[in-house]
């Protein structure tokens, strides 16, 4: 770990820092824990977490979030590579818009999806009389998780992009290989890291998506129930805590292992050597 | 077919405020020194010459073909120019091998045997055993080398080479500019080089162009241009470490000498120079600029007697400073004097501040600078 062998702040500094620090994780681990030993405490978590309720809902949560990201990767990644290179008042102004999902609250989002795309929305009518309905569908979920989510792969990759030195794709070119191909061959795996760490933030931000799609696209099971939205469902019946306890864990489980997949997928030899 | 003939072109280029004008004409094998301060221009003109840039205007042929040419709109894309191209940082991609470094040009390419030809360029570039290594696990040597090899493997018609030892410490810059001009004498390949060292490019150039805000301000062979610079300007940028303002006191034709002395509170000092070639028509205390390299001056600790050097000037040691792989000694004559001497010197001679030395050196060491602009910046001082 080469941060500890840097200059050494003063020992108030270090106990300040670690008493913060353990705090820390004490708050953030320890529910985490809880929410895993009260699942565990359960006799019947097996038959919750592969009940209908919970399969139909992991499996609608694991399409509709696949696909979102598939969308916001082929959108985004050509879209994030002109915003770390244009210089263009249009770019720079977009780039300044690019993050509103992230701080606008996802109740709101889904108002306005609503608004845009429901039957009574700007374009709603008009795509319902031309046969497309969008609002309370599946269809829905991924507008909704595309929305949120695509601001963190589009942030992560314009920095990743911007990392990458001109300098490399010109080479690349004076050795007569097209902008294009420079591109796949030279850009997208310099920025590899930048773009893996994006892409595992979108995706665990569409994963948990609840409030515009509670809002734009309602609670259909096998429809638009995700796991977010099936964990709140379970809450309000019956034995509700314990239904609810065990589709939690097993979005914590699903999450935690494809983040530090993706972790491990990011590593290179060659970080920090651009 | 092509790769005997040279490359020739203008170009005018415009970056914001900054333009830029150059044009050249060169013979296959051999090498144009673009030679400057940052920010004259140099590394503009190689990407225009690639094809990064876009330039106003201009014309760029390479191996007869042309590439750009605004007249006509003709406009090839740097993938296609077949141009060589060493960056400062030579950039190798980090993300592959040294061989896959080598290789990248070539698997863009139909045809040939790219294997083959990587095989070739480790063994001339001496890189066999390191072709599983990664660009940082290099020294700054052979990350040059992998760059050089990288370039030349497609065979390009026309090599830039941007600062190639910038990346270096000096001592390997020594050898490795020896290597380098090996290499470059075997290859039929024009190149242009861009550079701010004046030994890098009187070793390397077959002709060097001095830039200076984006114009050429001097040209013509290397030794010419930058050993004895002939405008004040060009003499300051290859870093001419002596430069007087004098006064021509008499003239002898039959020697080809003049004799000059120091202006105001430098009265003292007396140099014997080569005559100028059109002497005005006023001969009247008439100011000249003179400059003398610090290499060419010779340090005796007593008078020298029977030598033929027409300067002898006494001074005493102000100042000694390390200048690798020698020291520079400073030498108080009524004006300072900068003279290189080598540790051996230093020592032999046991040189010391306050000491007092004999500067000695030739007529002909000695030469006038044209000051373009008759200014009398050197009086002000």
């Amino acid at each position: 770990m080469s941060w500890l062998s840097r200059a050494k702040p003063g020992t108030q500094g270090t106990l300040l820092g670690s008493t913060a620090g353990l705090l820390y994780v004490l708050f953030i681990g320890l529910p985490v824990i809880a929410l895993l030993v009260r699942a565990f405490q359960q006799e019947d978590l097996w038959s919750a977490v592969t009940g209908d309720l919970a399969l139909t809902a992991l499996r609608l949560s694991i399409v509709t979030s696949v696909v979102s990201i598939a969308v916001v990767v082929v959108g985004g990644t050509p879209f994030a590579y002109l915003l770390a290179r244009s210089d263009h008042w249009a770019a720079r102004l977009v780039d300044s818009l690019v993050e509103l999902p992230i701080v606008l609250p996802p109740v709101v989002a889904g108002v306005a999806m609503l608004m845009a795309f429901g039957r009574s929305g700007i374009i709603g009518g008009w795509l319902e009389s031309s046969g497309i309905d969008i609002s309370f569908t599946t269809t829905a979920v991924i507008f909704a998780q595309i929305f949120v989510a695509a601001p963190f792969y589009v942030r992560s990759a314009r920095l990743g992009f911007q990392s990458v030195a001109r300098d490399y794709e010109d080479v690349s070119q004076t050795l007569g290989v097209s902008p294009l191909l420079t591109f796949w061959r030279i850009t997208i795996p310099l920025a590899a890291p930048a773009l893996i760490t994006g892409l595992g933030l979108s995706w665990a931000r569409a994963l948990s998506e609840f409030g515009a799609t509670m809002m734009f696209a309602g609670n259909l099971m096998g429809e638009t129930q995700t796991m977010p939205l099936a964990i709140m469902t379970a809450m309000e019946t019956s034995r509700g805590l314990d239904s609810a306890l065990a589709l939690s864990a097993l979005l914590l489980v699903v999450s935690v292992i494809a983040l530090v997949a993706l972790a491990f997928a990011s590593r290179r030899r060659w970080s920090g050597r651009l | 077919m092509s790769a005997q003939r040279g490359t020739s072109g203008w170009l005018h280029c415009r970056l914001g405020a900054f333009e830029l004008r150059l044009d050249w004409d060169l013979e296959p094998g051999s090498t144009l020194v673009l030679f400057g301060p940052s920010g004259s221009g140099k590394t503009t003109a190689l990407r225009s010459m690639a094809g990064l840039l876009r330039p106003l205007a201009g014309r760029v042929d390479i191996g007869g073909r042309p590439v750009f040419d605004s007249a006509s709109g003709v406009w090839v894309p740097a993938h296609r120019r077949q141009i060589g191209y060493l960056t400062q940082q030579y950039h190798l991609f980090p993300h592959l091998t040294l061989a896959k470094n080598i290789a990248y040009g070539l698997d863009a390419r139909q045809g040939g045997n790219p294997g083959q030809r990587v095989e070739e360029l480790l063994d001339a570039f001496r890189l066999r055993g390191l072709e599983d290594r990664y660009p940082w696990e290099l020294s700054g040597g052979q990350q040059q080398r992998v760059a050089l090899a990288r370039a030349l493997a497609t065979q390009p018609r026309l090599l830039l080479l941007d600062e190639p030892f910038a990346a270096l410490d000096a001592g390997l810059r020594r050898t490795l500019r020896q290597e380098l001009r090996t290499t470059l004498s075997r290859s039929p390949i024009p190149v242009i080089l861009v550079t701010h060292d004046r030994e890098e490019a009187l070793i390397l150039g077959d002709e060097v162009q001095v830039m200076e805000d984006g114009n050429v301000v001097a040209r013509g062979a290397p030794l010419e241009v930058l050993g004895q610079p002939g405008q004040a300007s060009v003499a300051n940028l290859v870093g001419i470490e002596n430069l007087f303002r004098m006064t021509v006191d008499s003239r002898h034709p039959r020697d080809g000498t003049m004799r000059l002395s120091g202006i105001g509170a430098q009265a003292g000092l007396t140099l014997e120079t080569p005559i100028d070639e059109s002497p005005p028509s006023t001969t009247e205390r008439q100011l000249v600029t003179v400059g003398i390299r610090a290499s060419d001056i010779i340090l005796a600790s007593q008078e020298p007697v029977g030598s033929s050097a027409r300067n002898r000037v006494l001074g005493t040691v102000a100042r000694i400073e390390p200048r690798p792989p020698g020291f520079t000694v400073e030498l108080d004559c009524g004006v300072p004097l900068l003279c290189h001497v080598t540790g051996a010197s230093l020592d032999e001679m046991s040189i010391r501040e306050g000491q007092q030395l004999w500067a000695v050196f030739k007529a002909s060491s000695c030469f006038l600078v044209e000051d373009s602009t008759g200014s009398t910046q050197q009086e002000s001082e």
